[in-house]
């Protein structure tokens, strides 16, 4: 340990001590240990979270705006840049998705009203399933299946 | 007969008349097989500098005061087998943490923040001897039992990067002990609660690292405690829109 790495505002009593102290100094090995690299990384999703919010509004913009508009913005979704941003945000979003469901659990009481919670693995599992199904029904559709 | 296996153990030191920050200092010393972290650093005071200062007691993973960082990770040092680690093993005061002299931490701050949890049973009116004793089921036992390990050890708050950033956040190990008190039926306390716990710096600072849980010695799931109460809060929250001001629970 070397206190030149960073130091933080931590943990201070609300009056000093009557000893003098060495000040606070962040969690070891963050963020690049244990859970830290996947708190981070999940952190991140909210840029693609923000960035698709924006083409969303960009697209409801567009389609009040008429035909002409909304073909352009469909061209324009063509460009590669825009192809290799959706599919980064898609898999990105995805994992998102899957490791707040797999964290659900731990939020939930041992007793939901009058019933004893489900297993874990059951809870995971049922909140997956139901977001690929989502997904690939959205998928279907949008590829024009029905 | 063979010579005993040495190990170095850097320790940090810091003595707050001398030091202007804290500095390392290692010592080679012989240990068992056996040996827990703690066992070294009793034995580097014992044998090879008194002056070193650390805190310890029960041995046993009971009592909550030898947490410290052991390379990079914080752990209850009596609980941390030596053996766990290389033949270099660094050991640090808890991070996130004051230092009031080589590993010994300032915990004055958490004692504030315990404080303010209440974490203790609150009635509206004290029961009567009379009025017998205050029944409670396993299964009621059993909703906060889990939180109720807690050893007040400190080794979540040094995990938690959000303490480092929010100087203001309850904390781990404060929140799941109000949480546990929440759950408790012998308890009327939970609207005091919840206000300090709705506050700035309450459990909605809390962006769901994990780590706390991660180095729980006692497996009380800190992360999970306060993921609960967001939830409760936000249902009773939601509860008080509806009904009368007082009757949600």
């Amino acid at each position: 340990m070397s206190h030149s790495t960073p130091i933080v505002d931590a943990m201070k009593p609300s009056r000093p001590g009557a000893t003098r102290t060495a000040p606070p100094r962040p969690p070891d090995g963050f963020p690049s240990r244990g859970n830290y690299r996947a708190y981070i990384a999940f952190g991140f999703g909210g840029f693609f979270l923000f960035t698709v919010s924006l083409l969303v509004l960009r697209s409801v913009w567009a389609l009040g705006n008429g035909e002409a508009a909304w073909n352009r913005l469909q061209t324009s979704f063509q460009n590669p840049i825009y192809v290799l941003f959706h599919a980064l945000a898609f898999l990105w979003l995805s994992w998102f998705i899957l490791r707040l469901f797999r964290l659900f659990p731990a939020t939930q009481p041992k007793r939901i009203g009058p019933f004893q919670r489900p297993p874990d693995a059951l809870m995971v599992a049922g909140l997956s399933g139901a977001f690929v199904v989502v997904t690939l029904v959205v998928a279907a559709i949008l590829w024009g299946a029905f | 007969m063979a010579e005993p296996k040495k190990k170095t153990i850097v320790v940090t030191r810091f003595d707050p008349d001398k030091d202007e920050a804290p500095r390392q200092q290692s010592y080679e010393i012989p240990v068992e097989p056996d040996w827990k972290v703690l066992d070294a650093l009793n034995y580097i005071k014992d044998h090879v500098d008194p002056t070193l200062s650390h805190r310890w007691s029960c041995r046993m993973a009971v009592c909550g005061s030898c947490g410290m960082n052991v390379d990079g990770e914080p752990k209850l040092t009596c609980k941390d087998a030596l053996s766990n680690h290389g033949d270099t093993v660094e050991v640090t005061p808890l991070a996130n943490f004051p230092v009031v002299r080589d590993l010994v931490v300032e915990i004055e701050g958490f004692m504030e923040k315990f404080q303010k949890v209440k974490p203790f049973i609150l009635r509206a009116k004290e029961l009567a001897v009379d009025d017998g004793p205050t029944r409670q089921s396993p299964a009621e036992l059993d909703d906060f039992r889990q939180f109720s390990m807690c050893i007040n050890c400190m080794l979540c708050y040094s995990a938690c990067p959000v303490i480092s950033t929010e100087p203001d956040f309850l904390g781990p190990a404060a929140i799941a002990l109000g949480h546990r008190y929440n759950l408790d039926t012998r308890d009327q306390g939970q609207a005091e609660r919840n206000k300090v716990f709705r506050e700035d710096g309450g459990i909605f600072a809390c962006s769901y690292a994990g780590e706390c849980s991660e180095v729980c010695p006692k497996h009380v799931d800190p992360s999970g405690a306060i993921q609960q109460a967001k939830l409760g809060n936000v249902i009773d929250w939601l509860t008080g829109l509806v009904l009368r001001r007082g009757d949600a629970r």
